[in-house]
């Protein structure tokens, strides 16, 4: 199906107003995104590109920058999270289930929720056996958690025209690829209603840093930014935030400050809270059936 | 037609003086472009390059953000328009007004004025028959307000080498395309000649956020200098100032303020006119034909 065909366009100010319990006015869903970057392909991304601008096998710089990630720099995150008792949702390739296992296997201890994300790090469309994959992937990640995930988000939040029915089909209740709205929203697919949930590409520092190469710092301005306007117009509906990150970027000594800055903003408000992608569907659920 | 044999050059400060009504400087005016991006082709512009390259068809996620501009942006920045009082000028696909008629009316009942903004979003030089696309876009806009369209700005400012003549024989009174004054210019065609009024590349939040990646607060900043200047400029002779928007931009909840400082900035000044295209466009018309 085209992405027309799934959903109906709908301006926000005509539906009615979603409330949180106790008056809460933001949900914060913070993403930690885990991959496999497999050595024998092109990079995913890269902080330095080749001099001559050709596409290297073996990328040792790029692969290398990414491993760091695995290496060092998700820790800060565990520590952060830990120390703000957050649970984020995890966005996992299935893949680092084998080949990073102490990793996944810290974000398991730590209660974090383990969100489908394909096998590995490429385009799902270059994928041979899309429904294969899903399944060997949520097969994976239930062995692995113990829990059969909900959710989904494809890499780069590629899709195909029949990535929905595929999920949907494969029993996922929620996709986060549909970064289309500050609310969650039903779209068609065979296998009856899937939710997107608003992740995001615009607090994401993929774009931030490895597109746009903002500095640093100005990660937490964005939020700020984000979260203020947000935090306002929650007054009059529930908004939810997504923040999306990455241990090979956010995860830097120089950058992981502006991230903890970020939360330390957005703790001195009352009404926030802090939830993960199951969290938000179960209340969406409820609060859509509400009368 | 050759650019160059549409019109002449000529130098700004030795030109007839253009004088505002009240002794005001400045005539501004604001575009806000709505567009429809068809999910079956390869998307205008992008947040989140596909990992590891490629040109993936559907774009999900670059589709979805585009999106969040009609379904949440927009709202938002209506909001600021209706609190600075200003008549916004409403560019927008002939195709949108259908697709996102919730936008159209909303224009509509506050007085913007709609201009021409090509049927679909892509370069005139790719549409099959521009005379047919300009046609269909004006008959969409005066379908929905009941008046055609006096102005029109191509997508992306494209155009052929005919588009202007095209355009006069279609009925239309201006274009936008050619940035290249600060006041109101003519260029000629085969039959009469066409107004072309002053919009920007540069205090445009497509050039600002997508292409050089500036911080948000990058908007201010921009205008607020540009102001200044064309202010300065102004003493002896009116000049015009565009404004530029997208709802998937500047409407996302961490740019939006700085939308909303930079109108309420220049609203404090009190010689100068928030006007929409056709005003601007009948004051210079009133004006030649005073000299």
């Amino acid at each position: 199906m085209i992405p027309r065909e799934r959903c109906t366009y709908s301006a926000i100010v005509d539906r009615p107003p979603l409330k949180l319990p106790n008056q809460a006015r933001i949900v914060v869903w913070t993403i930690v995104n885990l991959e496999f970057w497999s050595i024998s392909r092109a990079m995913a991304r890269q902080v330095l590109p080749a001099p001559t601008g050709e596409v290297l096998v073996p990328d040792v710089p790029n692969w290398s920058w990414h491993e760091y990630g695995m290496r060092v720099g998700v820790w800060r995150f565990f520590d952060l999270f830990a120390r703000l008792g957050i649970r984020p949702t995890l966005s996992i390739n299935a893949r680092v289930c084998r080949e990073y296992r102490r990793v996944a296997r810290a974000a398991r201890e730590a209660g974090w929720e383990f969100m489908g994300h394909a096998w590995e790090q490429m385009p799902i469309h270059k994928v041979d056996d899309q429904a294969q994959m899903i399944t060997r992937s949520l097969d994976t990640l239930e062995r692995f958690a113990g829990t059969r995930p909900v959710g989904w988000l494809g890499p780069g939040l590629t899709e195909t025209y029949e990535t929905p029915d595929l999920l949907a089909a494969a029993g996922i209740k929620y996709i986060g690829d549909w970064v289309y709205d500050d609310e969650p929203t039903e779209i068609r697919t065979t296998h009856g209603p899937l939710i997107t949930l608003p992740y995001s590409v615009e607090l994401n520092d993929i774009p931030m840093m490895l597109v746009q190469h903002h500095e640093s710092g100005y990660f937490t301005q964005r939020c700020i930014d984000s979260f203020e306007r947000l935090y306002r117009e929650g007054a009059e509906r529930a908004k939810i935030m997504a923040i999306a990150i990455h241990p090979y970027i956010s995860g830097q000594p120089h950058r992981i400050k502006y991230l903890e800055g970020v939360y330390e903003h957005i703790n001195r408000y009352d009404g926030v809270l802090h939830w993960n992608g199951v969290e938000i569907l179960d209340w969406y659920l409820s609060a859509k059936a509400a009368p | 037609m050759l650019p160059s044999e549409r019109l002449d050059f000529s130098a700004i400060n030795q030109r007839p003086k253009l004088a505002l009504p009240d002794g005001a400087r400045l005539a501004v005016w604001v575009i806000v472009n709505v567009e429809e991006w068809d999910p079956t082709q390869p998307m205008p512009r992008a947040v989140l390059t596909p990992p590891a390259g490629g040109a993936p068809m559907p774009d999900i996620p670059n589709w979805a953000w585009h999106e969040y501009g009609n379904r949440v942006g927009f709202w938002r920045m209506l909001e600021v328009f209706d609190r600075s009082r200003i008549r916004a000028v409403l560019a927008i696909n002939g195709s949108a007004i259908q697709r996102y008629k919730p936008i159209a009316h909303a224009a509509l009942e506050r007085g913007w004025e709609f201009i021409g903004h090509g049927f679909s979003q892509r370069s005139m030089q790719k549409v099959a028959d521009e005379r047919d696309d300009i046609r269909r876009t004006a008959a969409a806009i005066r379908d929905f307000t009941g008046r055609p369209p006096r102005g029109w700005l191509g997508p992306g400012l494209t155009e052929t080498w005919e588009t202007p003549d095209l355009l006069v024989e279609e009925g239309f009174e201006y274009v936008c395309d050619w940035v290249l004054d600060d006041q109101p210019v003519w260029l000629k065609t085969r039959t009469k000649s066409i107004v072309n009024l002053p919009y920007t590349q540069e205090c445009n939040d497509v050039a600002m956020m997508l292409i050089q990646h500036h911080n948000a607060s990058e908007y201010y900043d921009r205008a607020i200098d540009q102001f200044e200047q064309l202010y300065h400029d102004a003493a002896q002779s009116a000049r015009v100032m565009a404004l530029v928007v997208h709802p998937y931009i500047m409407g996302a909840p961490h740019r939006l303020k700085y939308l909303s400082n930079t109108l309420a900035r220049i609203r404090d000044h009190r010689d100068v006119l928030f006007w929409t295209g056709e005003e601007i466009l009948d004051w210079y018309l009133a004006q030649r034909s005073a000299w």
